[in-house]
């Protein structure tokens, strides 16, 4: 608690009686705070994430209980989820796989939009007339709907693993280029006068200022396109049901047969895969730039 | 150290690149009645006439935006002026810019070798040279820090360490203090006077500051306003080392006056 000291300042000031009332108070120190332990870490990190967990599935809870009992079939109960999906003998293999495949198309379309994403930033940062041209037909690209040239795209490469992979790049391409650009185009003009004072040539500039100089711009890029891809991979295999698929072919087919169960297993398993592939992103962008990038360090 | 002096000029007046001629008067670098007109027309430099001793420590300064910068860039190469002639050796050339310039990604080690890298020095000899500026600059112990959690002044340092490892026969440093507090800047004014009587280069100091310019200097050159030319240069009587203790001294106050009356006068042209 403060205490109010008796004042016994400003005696020039109060001779001529202009003195300020002064309301001075002692302000105490607090003591230095312990770092915290492990423990605390983890119950600050952990517990918001799962009270708010809880929080969605009481609403779900709400919601499910507040429905018609005919209707509550669109929202499963866990009990449900176990008995009719998770263990039924052979559902849990088959949602691997089924997952597996999911993965496999995914990570090759973003494969495929990141080397050639890159490739188009590199060619267009490097030949601002090819910036001219190119850069135009990319936000063309961007406003087309994906899911009404799929038609087109069975047509013209029939219904095995590649038009997926081609989707799954149409739908995570734009950000690659575009943000690999953006970032090499900000480049402190400096640091690029310093080579040139040295006479670096082009590629050196390149490698050794623009492109490190990018990456934490380029991997912002990397977690938009890589948080799309599952969902990307998932919705090009609605439109291709023969064959051994994947988790969008298995949301198909329950609805078809009316087994919600597996159909919300199945979408419990693709957001499962769409958050490994952020995570991913995100935890190789702190390995690589948390050390010198503001934004990319870690929260203290 | 083998001078190279090669002279460049207008690209209409003769093939883009340089050429060997005899270096007039045995200076370290010439203007010769040197413009630049930027591409939007901008007269950034007019008419400049300037000869720089080997040797000498020669700040420039002038109302901003009169064409300080576009001077140290002509003179370095960084841009090619439309008028004139140059006299530099840029075979061994410092140049320090307003902030620190540092690589963010790169080590304080890894930055100082920079310049020798894209100079394709040997890494052994690379990293010798590095620790021995960076020791130069106080800076032992830094090796492994990144830019980010080091100080203005520390990176500052740094920057300088970076354009000492080539071993500068010409220095330039674009009003490299300019953003730092008053007693880093004290401090590194005369660490910069230091490494100037050490290691024997041509100096050219852009500031705004009138009493660096004084302090540091055996030349100060006053711009006037834009189109920038010469105005008037002032000789500096006082010989080095410099001590701090010379700013507090009459004969340093009153020249610093005299540079701040030509300098009010350029402004108001
Ligand atoms: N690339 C450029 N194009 C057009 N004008 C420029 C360019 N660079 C500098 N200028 C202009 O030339 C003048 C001198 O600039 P500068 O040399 O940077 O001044 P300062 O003396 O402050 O360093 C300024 O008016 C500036 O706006
Ligand atoms: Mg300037």
């Amino acid at each position: 608690m403060p205490d109010t000291l008796a004042q016994n300042a400003a005696p020039a000031n109060a001779a001529r009686g202009t003195a300020r009332k002064a309301n001075i108070e002692a302000h105490s120190a607090v003591p230095i705070p312990t770092p915290p332990g492990l423990a605390h870490k983890l119950l600050t990190s952990l517990v918001p994430p799962i009270l708010a967990g809880i929080l969605v599935i009481l609403l779900y809870a709400m919601v499910r209980s507040s429905l018609p009992p005919h209707r509550q079939f669109l929202m499963p109960s866990a009990q449900g989820l176990w008995d009719l999906a998770f263990a039924v003998p052979g559902f849990v293999p088959e949602l691997l796989s089924r997952s597996v495949t999911t993965m496999a198309i995914a990570v090759t379309g973003l494969a495929l939009s990141i080397s050639f994403g890159c490739l188009m930033g590199i060619v267009m940062f490097r030949f601002l007339f090819l910036e001219k041209a190119i850069f135009p037909y990319l936000v063309v690209l961007q406003s087309v709907p994906v899911l009404a040239i799929v038609p087109l795209i069975q047509s013209a490469l029939g219904f095995g693993f590649m038009p997926k992979v081609l989707i799954v790049a149409l739908f995570t391409f734009f950000a690659v280029p575009t943000t690999l650009l953006l970032g090499l185009k900000s480049v402190d003009k400096n640091i690029l006068n310093l080579f040139k004072l040295q006479g670096a040539t082009w590629r050196t500039t390149l490698i050794k200022a623009c492109l490190p100089s990018a990456g934490p711009t380029l991997f912002a890029g990397f977690s938009i396109s890589g948080s799309l891809a599952v969902i990307a991979a998932i919705t090009s295999e609605l439109f291709f049901l023969s064959g051994e698929g994947g988790l969008g072919q298995l949301l198909m087919n329950s609805k078809i047969d009316f087994k919600y169960e597996q159909m919300y297993a199945a979408l419990i398993a693709a957001s499962v895969l769409s958050i490994a592939v952020y995570l991913f992103f995100k935890w190789l962008g702190n390995r690589l730039f948390s050390h010198w990038h503001e934004a990319s360090e870690k929260r203290q | 150290m083998s001078a190279d002096f090669t002279s460049t000029t207008a690209p209409h007046s003769q093939a883009p690149g340089t050429e060997a001629q005899a270096m007039p008067g045995g200076n370290a670098i010439v203007f010769d009645n040197v413009s630049m007109t930027f591409p939007d027309g901008t007269e950034g430099l007019k008419d400049v006439d300037l000869a720089i001793a080997p040797g000498e420590f020669v700040s420039i300064v002038g109302p901003s935006g009169c064409g300080k910068s576009t001077l140290l860039k002509v003179a370095s190469g960084l841009v090619t002026h439309t008028g004139g002639k140059v006299w530099v050796d840029r075979d061994q050339l410092g140049y320090t810019f307003q902030d620190a310039t540092l690589l963010p990604w790169r080590k304080v080690q890894d930055n100082v070798e920079l310049l020798m890298e894209l100079r394709g020095f040997p890494p052994a000899e690379r990293a010798r040279i590095a620790r021995e500026k960076i020791d130069l600059v106080g800076l032992t112990g830094f090796e492994n820090h990144y830019p980010q959690r080091l100080s203005g002044g520390m990176k500052m340092r740094v920057s300088l360490a970076r354009s000492l490892a080539l071993n500068p026969a010409v220095f330039m440093f674009d009003e490299p203090f300019g953003a730092l507090d008053e007693i880093t800047r004290e401090r590194l004014n005369d660490e910069v006077i230091d490494l100037y009587q050490r290691e024997q280069f041509t100096g050219i100091f852009v500031t705004h500051s009138i009493p660096e310019a004084v302090y540091m200097s055996s030349k100060v050159v006053v711009m006037s306003a834009r189109p920038g030319r010469i105005q008037e240069v002032f000789d500096v009587p006082f010989a080095y080392p410099r001590r701090p203790e010379m700013r507090y001294q009459a004969d340093f106050s009153e020249l610093c006056g005299e540079v701040s009356l030509s300098l009010r006068r350029a402004i108001e042209g």
